[in-house]
């Protein structure tokens, strides 16, 4: 393999050629920098999840990079509101919910003192969860014996600074760009392989790989199949709206997601914007009555209404061209996968770089990979809808569906006992699954049996600590501003 | 919601570690009641296990240096697999890492690739902890600091089987298990729900229940003889059927691994306990009668025999579902793989680990026991591909019987496996299942199943850094293995057995 050719030049196109570069010098990356199209949400989308962490420093980029050079800011999870009937809110952040007593994990023991009065709510016992309610932020305590040390974080990416960045960084390892427009495809007769793309310019580029990040279009990818899998009977929505606000003064490092009638909408501010969007289903509401919702809420005018098609490609590698972010996988942005399985898919690239022959076997293991993540990614989201409490028409719908067959598999094994199984590929953990079943009211039949050898007085007592623990410290604890402003005062000494 | 009945059938490893769990672990969900007749044998013959055992035996507040003082038992590193890919080959399969661990490039990648451009470099098992202790002879446990060298191999025991058993029912009885000695001459089911009532002793005895656990060995009294599950056969492609056993005193090392010899007609093991060396051959019937492999082991084996060979009878794979109506197989009773990889006793932990997190409350729920049987499932047919691949991966043609297993037809889900190892030295990963990659690349390479090509990334790094790299990593794991004390010096200090054989 020596000639790798990136069609697409918005933030993931560069993260691709910038990824391959740093892992495997000896290739040659050429982008073809299209702009990127308004569909295409694994660019658009400003939320990211703790992913993109490992991934910049897996190219030798830190947060401050990110923060500093590319005006990002943090996150910690999200509030969902309104999704489970009556219930209140309740946030999804990225960490430990409450730590195990004895030999049975906290959600058992959770699970009993629920049965016997009423605990404090499941997020109560994630400090990230609290931090991020009380508009808090810092960086993970590196003192493993300390409650705040266990979360993850994502970024706020801004829309301008993130991919010029990530553009100048991949320019910097050696990728080179390259002008113009593909016009046409050519495909090689013995084997279907693409031989080379017919530029605008009378020009023609071959190579042995082709990446395309060119969104839902998938100008090369969908030359040599068109084949995918609908989710819609899952995932309502097929329309997005969004509206950009000026940042506030002090950014919450928690996105909200607000259940609407016909889909939801969310609220995510960063030092960038204060993104807000509307993700809808179009036989549900009309665009006009969308648009008048979402002004209302942004104060701003939204831009004109995006479609989408939710569902993902069998196999996003064919041939000799792989399909990344959405022109491998659309999805909803709710909880913020877009840009995560771009990364994801980037990573498996370039770890499963196979010979100029693109040998079916390592296809075959990378589409499977793809596969399983994503289709774990479309259960975690799915489960949103079916569990909701939500009595309009769209969710009471979602809720009598038959869910995807592992999903109903998972709900069955929680509902009996509060078991989840081991899927894999599985982007969201244990707390995280927890934190969204428990949070909408998903409640088990039964309760582990293991737990019985602790007493319920030791675990009332033991979870006491523990929210203690955490409510204690956050007055203390910075504010995202304050923590920027920190980071921009080091950096400037 | 009252306690659960449970009763057990069979003692041997299987019931007793049943009972032990159970009895310590869900004391008020249920009543332990295990039963077993002195006048069934057990099929124990000297075991060698899987580092999970340890956190059995941890979950149960067992103390290590009781135990192995009590089972006589050795440490255990890994597998000497020796004869295998060819005559006169020799790997060990270590429980542990090569190389320092971590890394978002598996180490092996990096010695692929300078091996591929024609670079001199170690063999692959210098750079294991596991194998390198295992070859010195020396044990230390390992540091649970996950920075240092010493900290990236693990460890399990070879023990007398037939004295777990006894340790574990005086935990399990001490706990309030109880007892009863006689041989099942009748079971008794609900016309309706078929679910089993009780079981009717020889002496008259009944004992009613409202789970069972059918720990019977290979006659598989419940799940077979009285529920009638159908067995799923795997013998074309584990050919094995038969094993003869026979202790002998010790004359090499006491070793702190487990020796698995390749023979014309199968393989031998070599147990090395604290009193003596276990020793077996398994073969396959249709190449092989009882005498000839009797005189084979006779003639292979290190030191004088201590008793004479014994027969055992087998047939590879698993029952169809090991938990039915109201009757679990734990052990034999629902399935077997040879002992080649030591699995034994680790599927008996699997299936008491689900039992224990799927255990019914009210009624038992369907979904919980599909839950167990799946994940039953999972880890017999992963185990199935990684043994199968011992023995497809040769190139031994000096029998039949390597010549079968050399060119037979092997499952899809190894074939694809195989085919991406061979290519560019990439293991499938399956964080689920029991061996995980350092276990597939040790047989594959020690099988002479060579990748062609590389990961790319690891041509990142300079090949004059990856050799000074590697020269140190081998000197260190050298020098930290040769500091360790003398493996049978450890066990006289650590664990020296109660009472000499």
């Amino acid at each position: 393999m020596r000639d790798v050719v990136v069609v697409g030049g918005g933030l993931l196109g560069w993260s691709a050629a910038a990824a391959l570069r740093r892992k495997i010098p000896a290739l040659r990356v050429t982008v073809i920098a299209l702009p990127p199209p308004a569909d295409a949400l694994a660019e658009r989308i400003g939320s990211t999840l703790p992913s993109i962490i490992e991934f910049h420093r897996d190219l030798g980029m830190s947060d401050g990079d990110a923060l500093l050079r590319a005006n990002c800011s943090f996150r910690l999870g999200t509030e969902y509101d309104g999704w489970a009937g009556d219930r209140p809110s309740y946030v999804h952040a990225y960490d430990r919910y409450g730590q195990a007593i004895g030999t049975a994990s906290f959600h058992i023991h959770w699970l009993r003192q629920a049965r016997l009065g009423t605990p404090a709510p499941f997020d109560a016992f994630s400090p990230a969860a609290q931090l991020a309610r009380a508009n808090r932020f810092v960086l993970p305590d590196e003192d493993p014996a300390s409650p705040f040390a266990h979360y993850e974080y994502g970024l706020a990416l801004d829309p301008v600074g993130y991919p010029r960045m990530m553009r100048a960084y991949a320019l910097h390892l050696g990728a080179l760009e390259r002008p113009g427009v593909p016009r046409g495809v050519t495909l090689r007769g013995e084997d279907g392989f693409i031989e080379s793309l017919a530029m605008d310019d009378g020009g023609t580029l071959s190579a042995d790989l082709f990446v395309d990040c060119t969104g839902p279009r998938a100008l090369l990818r969908n030359e040599l199949d068109q084949a995918f899998e609908d989710w819609s009977e899952w995932l309502p929505c097929d329309r997005l709206l969004f509206a950009d606000a000026p940042p506030p003064a002090d950014p919450s490092p928690l996105d909200r997601a607000i259940a609407h009638g016909a889909g939801w909408r969310w609220i995510a501010q960063s030092a960038s914007r204060t993104s807000h969007g509307f993700a809808y289903a179009s036989d549900e509401i009309s665009d006009e009555k969308a648009v008048r919702t979402l002004r209302g809420h942004a104060g701003a005018d939204p831009q004109a209404p995006v479609a989408i098609r939710q569902g993902r490609r069998p196999e996003p590698w064919l041939r000799n061209c792989v399909a990344l972010g959405d022109a491998a996988t659309m999805v909803e942005p709710l909880e913020w996968t877009n840009l995560h399985l771009a990364h994801s898919a980037i990573d498996r690239l370039v770890a499963m770089m196979p010979d100029r022959d693109c040998a079916p076997v390592e296809l075959w293991d990378y589409n499977r990979q793809c596969a399983a993540e994503t289709d774990r990614v479309r259960d975690f989201l799915a489960l949103h809808y079916v569990t909701s409490g939500r009595t309009e028409s769209l969710w009471r719908r979602l809720r009598d569906a038959a869910p995807p067959h592992s999903l109903m598999h998972t709900l069955a094994l929680f509902r009996e006992r509060g078991r989840l199984p081991f899927y894999e590929e599985e982007t969201f953990g244990r707390d995280s699954w927890l934190a969204v079943l428990l949070g909408q009211g998903v409640i088990p039949a039964h309760i582990d049996p293991l737990i019985d050898v602790v007493p319920p007085a030791d675990s009332e007592r033991a979870m006491a600590v523990m929210r203690d623990h955490i409510t204690r410290q956050i007055p203390a604890l910075p504010t995202q501003a304050q923590f920027l402003g920190n980071i921009r005062r080091q950096a400037a000494r | 919601m009252a306690a659960k009945r449970v009763v057990i059938v069979g003692g041997g490893t299987a019931g007793w570690m049943t009972a032990a769990a159970l009895a310590k672990l869900l004391p008020a969900r249920c009543t332990v009641h295990l039963v077993e007749s002195e006048a069934i044998g057990i099929v124990g013959v000297g075991e060698a296990t899987l580092p999970h055992i340890r956190a059995f035996n941890e979950r149960l507040g067992i103390d290590e240096a009781d135990f192995m003082a009590s089972t006589r038992a050795t440490f255990k590193l890994g597998i000497e697999f020796v004869n295998w890919g060819r005559i006169g080959d020799s790997y060990i399969h270590p429980f542990g890492t090569f190389g320092p661990g971590g890394g978002e490039v598996d180490f092996h990648q990096f010695w692929l690739r300078l091996k591929q451009q024609g670079i001199n470099v170690p063999d692959l098992d210098r750079f294991s902890m596991a194998c390198t202790m295992g070859r010195m002879n020396r044990f230390a446990l390992p540091s649970r600091d996950s920075r240092r060298l010493d900290s990236t191999f693990g460890y399990a025991y070879q023990f007398d089987a037939t004295l777990y058993a006894p340790y574990l029912r005086a935990i399990a009885e001490g706990m309030g298990a109880k007892r009863t000695e006689g041989r099942i001459i009748a079971v008794q089911r609900d016309g309706e729900s078929r679910d089993i009532r009780s079981v009717q002793l020889e002496s008259g005895e009944t004992i009613g229940g409202d789970l069972f656990v059918d720990c019977s060995g290979f006659v598989s009294l419940l799940l077979d003889k009285t529920l009638g599950e159908p067995f799923e056969d795997w013998s074309k492609w584990l050919l094995n059927d038969r094993a003869t056993a026979m202790p002998c005193r010790t004359e090499g090392a006491v070793t702190p691994y487990t020796g698995v010899i390749a023979m014309p007609y199968g393989w031998r093991w070599r147990i090395p306990l604290q009193h003596r060396t276990g020793n077996g051959y398994v073969y396959s019937s249709q190449f092989l009668s009882d005498e000839d492999a009797a005189t084979a082991l006779i003639g292979a084996v290190e030191g004088e025999p201590i008793a004479e060979p014994r027969v055992l009878r087998f047939k590879a794979g698993r029952r169809r579902r090991s938990w039915v109506n109201n009757c679990v197989g734990v052990g034999l009773a629902s399935g077997f793989l040879e002992p080649l990889e030591s699995t034994s006793i680790y599927l008996i932990q699997a299936a008491i680990t689900a039992l224990l997190e799927l255990f019914p409350q009210d009624d038992i729920s369907p979904v919980d026991r599909d839950e167990f049987n799946r994940l039953i499932d999972l880890e017999y047919d992963r185990i199935r591909d990684f043994l199968i691949l011992h023995y497809h991966a040769t190139e031994r043609t000096d029998t039949p019987y390597w010549d079968y297993c050399r060119t037979m037809e092997i499952p899809d889900s190894l074939a694809e496996k195989m085919e991406l190892f061979r290519r560019r030295g990439r293991v499938v990963k399956y964080r689920e299942g029991v061996f995980l990659d350092a276990s597939w690349v040790a047989v594959y390479l020690g099988q002479r199943v060579i990748p062609e090509g590389h990961d790319l990334r690891a041509d990142a790094p300079s090949p004059e850094s990856l050799v000074a790299g590697m020269q140190k990593l081998a000197a260190d794991i050298y020098g930290l293995s040769g500091a360790m004390e003398d493996h049978g010096a450890y066990l006289r200090r650590y664990c020296p057995m109660k009472d000499a054989a």
